[in-house]
């Protein structure tokens, strides 16, 4: 059975994660950010009235930080009760992965990528990057030195 | 202005009372209305709106308000005639009558804006001022000669309209009955007291009057309370409601028929058994009291606020014993009292915020009102179902939503439903079906559907319109819909305006309230609209600064003073890592600098020189300054608070939308300081508990 992909482009690497954890996608125009938020948070965004976190894909992945454009999305995901966005460059293609091209990631990748990537998809001559959403958002919570 | 002091600090309580009269007083209009069409008498309803101007008349001539005090004026007068013919009013006195309580409306709003009210429209008095004479041609010439027991109807205590009303029952072939009702403690432990009677009674049948009895006249109690009422119930059922003997009902109808010559007189007051306090208990407030206490929102909010200083203290002394069971003290039943104080804690907050919930049939009580309105300006036939249930709402969002729906309702009888003519023409019964149902779902959210049977959204017409493609999925649609400024239609109406309104709806619902709209719609068959609210909202008045280029809030309550920094005035201690003091009223105050709490510059280049003004806030007791760019203004907030672990820090209490549709961060300024000076020294002052 093929499973309908969100396919998104960071840094010039394409990544995809299952659609149906994929609630909508938003264009970015900036976060309001939280001090003392994790270093990968780049803010709150309003989303339909819902006031979500965003995680910075860039950072997250150890990236250089990008500019942001038009093509900027955020790749809104839920994760069980918690509603969390995902900041990438771009975000256009829907597509239907067929199981059989997805291959545990090489060592090396697995790696680099901090067990962001679970998997790799071959689509064509293209390689995809399936992301481990959950471990990508995490659950660190900010300096929790402070008195709450 | 000419307001006077004393004006502004009446006028809260003045609009909320004539707010009030004025729903009851629509909700008894709309009775009347219903009774004039179908030709009947509707003395309760008359008397309670007769009532109801009265008391907007005395007060707003308390207040001054002179345009107001005309209108009702002239509504009471005649309303006093048509509740003396027995509460008949002839079918034209109720436009104008509508028209009169919607221009008094009007002012209210007016005044509640901080404007002044603007003066009576002539012509509304001139008609409210003719209809005197005509509710006295309306009144009906005494069909059947019927006599009532003077001494059991207590003939001298009835005003002519209460006996009018009695005897008017029993022409029609009701029945008149006195029913003693004798309070006791142990009917009271039942339940059974002289409110529940009324309420119980009052579904039996028509109370005309409730009298207290005492002495010998209450039938060897002390007290009594005779009922005189109009009913269909016998006997049995009436004794029932009452909590059977020693209660007693007695017909009201002489049983001489020679009586009948002489009109009822009234008796030597001697022989009258003595009522006592009669006038003060025909006061609408007793009936409508009924258990039932109004108070000031601001009251409740304040008792919030109390609550809140309770749990911070107990935050406090959960970090103290927690201190102390370090040191090895005996601590066990400390803490087993705080666990105790916790639950109790979370129990006050839950019944404070109870108080907070409106019924939701309440709140929706205009919307009747405002459907006949709309049938009339449309020339739409229009049945409004109201499907709304026990309900309940916290006030403020309830205030919120009201608009919304409002909105709703109207774009739902001005555009979706057609003209009779064309309904009928598609095949549909020529009265159109706007419905609103109501369910409170479990997660603490309410569910309301506002369904139509209308024509349905035109896809191309509001693409058309917004100069957009024609949208795919009934989501794209509705974000067209809700497009600031769009219109479908042509010509502005006086009801719906140009049609404008989703992009406010819409503004209400998800953004003010964080709650979610959403529409299907079938062409030819109807639209419904459903929007999912919470069932409460934190409501806080808020302090909005901008620093470092960005806004943000913090709670008035919080911030105990607001100073000018003069940055030439600032002592830098050395080694204080960029903490300077500044001097307030002989004392040295702390004073941070926001921008480098908040992250928002590196360390090195951060300074308080920035900073033009400071809120002071209390940290553990000791005044701080915060040093900010500037001050943009207080305003009430809906504090949303972070749910998700990511974004739950020290020192911010949630966000809110300043109505630029981001996220504002709302700040807790004295945890934001706590947080940081245990960061930047990595240890507890002495005398400091950190957890």
């Amino acid at each position: 059975m093929s499973v309908l992909h969100v396919l998104f482009k960071v840094d010039g690497t394409e990544y995809a994660m299952p659609a149906a954890d994929v609630v909508q996608m938003e264009s970015f125009s900036g976060a309001t950010p939280v001090p003392g938020a994790p270093a990968h948070v780049a803010g709150l965004v309003q989303v339909r009235g819902r006031v979500i976190p965003v995680v910075d894909a860039r950072t997250r992945f150890g990236l250089p930080p990008g500019t942001r454009s038009l093509d900027s999305r955020v790749v809104v995901g839920q994760l069980g009760e918690r509603t969390v966005g995902l900041l990438v460059d771009s975000a256009r293609e829907v597509l239907k992965l067929d199981p059989r091209t997805i291959q545990p990631p090489p060592p090396m990748v697995v790696e680099g990528a901090k067990g962001f990537v679970k998997a790799v998809a071959q689509v064509g001559p293209r390689l995809v990057m399936l992301i481990d959403f959950p471990r990508v958002v995490g659950e660190e919570t900010a300096n929790v030195d402070g008195q709450r | 202005m000419t307001t006077s002091v004393e004006f502004a600090e009446f006028l809260p309580a003045y609009l909320a009372e004539v707010d009030e009269l004025l729903a009851s007083a629509q909700r008894d209009l709309l009775a009347v209305e219903e009774a004039v069409r179908r030709g009947a008498a509707q003395p309760r309803a008359v008397r309670e709106l007769f009532r109801a101007l009265h008391t907007i008349k005395g007060l707003s001539a308390m207040v001054d308000v002179e345009p107001i005090v005309s209108v009702a004026h002239w509504m009471e007068t005649s309303l006093r005639l048509a509740d003396q013919a027995g509460g008949r009013l002839p079918e034209s006195s109720v436009e104008p009558l509508v028209e009169g309580l919607r221009a008094i409306e009007q002012r209210v709003r007016q005044l509640g804006a901080g404007k002044p009210a603007s003066p009576a429209p002539a012509n509304l008095l001139e008609r409210l001022e003719a209809l005197g004479p005509h509710v006295l041609e309306a009144a009906p010439p005494q069909p059947r000669r019927v006599v009532l027991d003077a001494e059991a109807a207590f003939a001298s205590k009835l005003a002519p309209s209460e006996r009018g009303q009695l005897e008017a029952g029993l022409a029609a072939g009701q029945r008149a009955v006195r029913l003693d009702f004798v309070p006791s403690a142990g009917r009271a432990a039942q339940g059974l007291t002289i409110n529940t009677v009324r309420e119980r009674v009052a579904k039996l049948g028509d109370i005309v009057k409730v009298l207290p009895l005492s002495g010998a006249a209450a039938g060897g109690a002390s007290l009594a309370f005779a009922l005189l009422l109009i009913t269909s119930s016998d006997d049995a059922a009436l004794l029932d409601a009452v909590g059977g003997a020693p209660a007693t009902v007695r017909s009201l109808e002489a049983d001489a028929p020679e009586e009948a010559a002489v009109p009822l007189a009234p008796l030597p007051p001697t022989a009258v058994p003595v009522a006592v306090a009669e006038e003060e208990m025909e006061e609408p407030e007793v009936r409508r009291g009924g258990g039932l206490l109004r108070v000031e929102v601001s009251r409740l909010d304040e008792a919030m606020e109390w609550l809140a200083a309770l749990v911070v203290n107990r935050s406090r002394l959960t970090r103290a014993v927690t201190a102390l069971t370090a040191t090895g003290a005996p601590t066990r039943e400390l803490t087993a009292i705080l666990q105790e104080n916790g639950r109790q804690l979370r129990d006050l907050r839950s019944a404070i915020l109870r108080l907070r919930m409106v019924r939701v049939g309440d709140v929706l009580e205009r919307l009747p009102l405002l459907v006949r309105g709309l049938r009339r300006t449309t020339g739409k036939s229009v049945r409004l179902e109201l499907d709304v249930g026990d309900a309940e709402l916290d006030k403020a969002v309830a205030d919120r939503l009201l608009p919304a729906l409002v909105h709703l309702v109207r774009n739902a009888v001005d555009h979706a439903l057609e003209l009779p003519e064309e309904r009928v023409a598609a095949g549909k019964p020529p009265e159109g079906l706007v419905h609103l149902g109501c369910h409170a779902r479990s997660s603490g959210q309410l569910e309301i559907t506002l369904r139509d049977d209308g024509r349905g959204v035109d896809a191309k017409a509001v693409a058309k319109a917004a100069n957009a493609p024609v949208p795919e999925s009934v989501d794209g649609l509705l974000d067209l819909l809700c497009r600031p400024g769009l219109s479908t239609r042509q010509e502005a109406t006086s009801t719906s305006g140009r049609g404008m309104g989703m992009d406010i709806v819409r503004r209400i619902v998800v953004e003010q309230l964080g709650g979610e709209l959403r529409m299907e719609t079938r062409k030819g068959a109807g639209t419904t609209f459903t929007l999912r609210v919470p069932l409460t909202v934190t409501l806080v008045d808020a302090i909005v600064f901008e620093c470092a280029g960005l806004k943000y809030a913090v709670a008035v309550g919080t911030v105990e003073e607001l100073i000018d920094v003069d940055a030439l005035r600032v002592v830098r201690p050395a080694g204080a890592d960029g903490l300077g003091l500044v001097e307030r009223r002989g004392a040295a105050v702390p004073l941070l600098s926001l921008e480098r709490l908040l992250g928002r510059t590196a360390p090195a280049q951060a300074g308080v020189s920035r900073g033009a003004k400071a809120l002071i806030v209390r940290q553990r007791g000791e005044p701080v300054a915060f040093a900010v760019d500037r001050l943009l203004g207080q305003q009430e907030i809906v504090l949303r608070p972070l749910e998700d672990p990511l974004v739950r820090v020290p020192g911010v209490a949630g966000a809110t939308d300043l109505g630029d549709g981001k996220p504002t961060l709302v700040l807790d300024l004295g945890a934001l300081g706590a947080a940081h000076g245990v960061r930047r020294k990595g240890a507890a002052r002495p005398g400091e508990w950190v957890s």
